[in-house]
């Protein structure tokens, strides 16, 4: 994963939203049937619940992220957007 | 010929120029009787195969995960493997074709397991894409595209400006590398838009000027120095709107430092468009500006010279070759908004010069970059690969 602030003295830093969205497309949250729910995130993501739900909420605001009710727990997965959203980080 | 190419984007599945370089390839070399299989990622909505016009596209789901970004790689190229096996049962391949360092650890297992030769295709290097190494990611990515083109049979680049960097940096005999350019669709640059409700669909009034920028929203591409000259631009030309298409991890501190210019309203950030829509937008556009920092190639600016736009552009990487100063675009130095505003103006003041810029940058790109003469030449490299 590049290093945002690499070389670029007035440059940008990745916000936490979007290291949060890069963790989920790597996990493989990219469609409803592989939804996580925030307790799974939060264990593969080491983030503690009330950080995770702030930065979820976010991306779901911006569109990169939606979520699914599965026996009354909210699932989370990336949208299309989402996943292009990571690939012009990476590429 | 029987060609395995890997690539982690295929369309749909679009990111940067390696999809559409890889599409127009493997286009080319089918209508050239070539036998073309692509093995890539998935991605939703897509089937798991398809024939694209004579290619046959293997779509790959990834079924573990890791967070970690390289873990992930590694992963992936697992599936990958899986899958090339099953292939490969069926098919004798004659050549495999490796497209930057996501794929390499899978076409470096099947070079060894076929004992077929490996081309591999260095789209841009991590060196220049993070301008330096300054993490372990960096480094490690940077240790597996020596690698990668260590075991390379053969090493295509898109430019000189690349094959410099890559010999240079990777210490690779000169004469394993072959420059190969990129081409472009010119008959999908060409398709007929109505200007005027482009225009006015993002909201470029009757006589407004069209400033447009195309790119990834990430550092290398330089948007924030386009979007640092929009007020000296603006002073000459009040008029004027500024449309900046991509999408990518620093749009957030793009938007801000658009924010920052007292020039907001005039900016719009579209994010992700389709290629029909790019091409669309730059048809419709008075000038098209390319101000990136680091390109290996310079596919963007092909395409605003098909489609007809002025081209403004850093001289760059590829960019350098691709374009003449003053005579198919205008050069302007990187890094410096007043350059990029000068070069601007180039166009906006002269209509009949910007013309015949336009007019000589569509006859250089009909005799230099079409995908038959990329093919032509990838094949002479699979040849000189199997030696």
């Amino acid at each position: 994963m590049r290093d945002p602030s690499s070389g670029f003295s007035s440059g940008p830093e990745m916000p936490d939203e979007l290291r949060l969205l890069c963790m989920l497309h790597n996990i493989g949250a990219t469609e409803s049937g592989r939804s996580l729910t925030l307790q799974q995130i939060s264990e593969w993501t080491r983030m503690d619940t009330p950080a995770l739900q702030s930065l979820l909420q976010k991306l779901k605001e911006l569109g990169y992220v939606q979520f699914v009710k599965v026996d009354g727990a909210d699932k989370y997965h990336l949208t299309l957007d989402g996943i292009r959203k990571v690939l012009s980080i990476y590429s | 010929m029987k060609v395995c190419m890997l690539s982690w984007e295929f369309p749909p599945r679009v990111v940067g120029g390696i999809a559409r370089h890889c599409e127009g390839l493997a286009k080319a070399l089918v209508r050239d009787d070539h036998d073309v299989h692509v093995v890539t990622l998935d991605f939703p909505g897509s089937p798991s195969y398809e024939d694209m016009e004579g290619v046959k596209v293997y779509r790959t789901a990834t079924e573990l995960g890791h967070p970690n970004f390289l873990t992930w790689v590694l992963l992936f190229n697992h599936f990958l493997e899986k899958r090339m096996a099953d292939i490969s049962r069926q098919v004798e391949f004659d050549v495999l074709h490796v497209h930057d360092w996501l794929t390499a650890f899978a076409g470096v297992s099947f070079k060894h397991y076929l004992k077929k030769p490996m081309v591999l295709t260095v789209h841009s290097t991590e060196i220049g894409r993070a301008q330096g190494l300054h993490s372990a990611d960096s480094f490690s990515i940077d240790g597996i595209e020596w690698w990668a083109a260590y075991e390379a049979s053969r090493v295509v680049v898109t430019s000189h400006s690349m094959k410099r960097e890559i010999c240079d940096h990777f210490h690779l005999p000169w004469d394993k590398v072959d420059v190969i350019p990129n081409a472009i669709d010119v008959a999908k640059c060409n398709a007929s838009v109505d200007r005027g409700s482009v225009r006015a669909r993002y909201g470029v009034g009757w006589g407004e000027k069209m400033v447009l920028c195309v790119g990834r929203l990430v550092p290398q591409k330089g948007v924030e120095y386009f979007i640092r000259a929009v007020p000296i631009i603006a002073k000459r030309y009040p008029e004027a709107k500024f449309i900046i298409v991509g999408e990518g991890w620093s749009r957030d501190y793009l938007e801000g430092v658009a924010q920052s210019t007292g020039h907001r309203w005039k900016i719009l950030f579209t994010g992700f468009v389709s290629d029909a829509e790019v091409i669309a937008l730059m048809t419709s556009a008075d000038v098209l500006v390319v101000p990136s920092v680091y390109e290996p190639f310079g596919i963007v600016a092909l395409e605003g010279m098909a489609t007809g736009v002025p081209v403004v552009a850093s001289q760059v990487g590829g960019l350098a070759e691709v374009i003449e100063h003053d005579r198919t675009g205008i050069f302007v130095y990187s890094r410096n908004p007043e350059s990029i505003a000068w070069g601007v103006d180039q166009i906006l003041s002269n209509y009949d010069h910007a013309k015949w810029l336009t007019q000589n940058a569509r006859e250089k790109l009909h005799k230099t970059y079409s995908w038959e003469a990329v093919a032509m030449k990838t094949v002479e490299v699979y040849k000189k690969a199997g030696g």
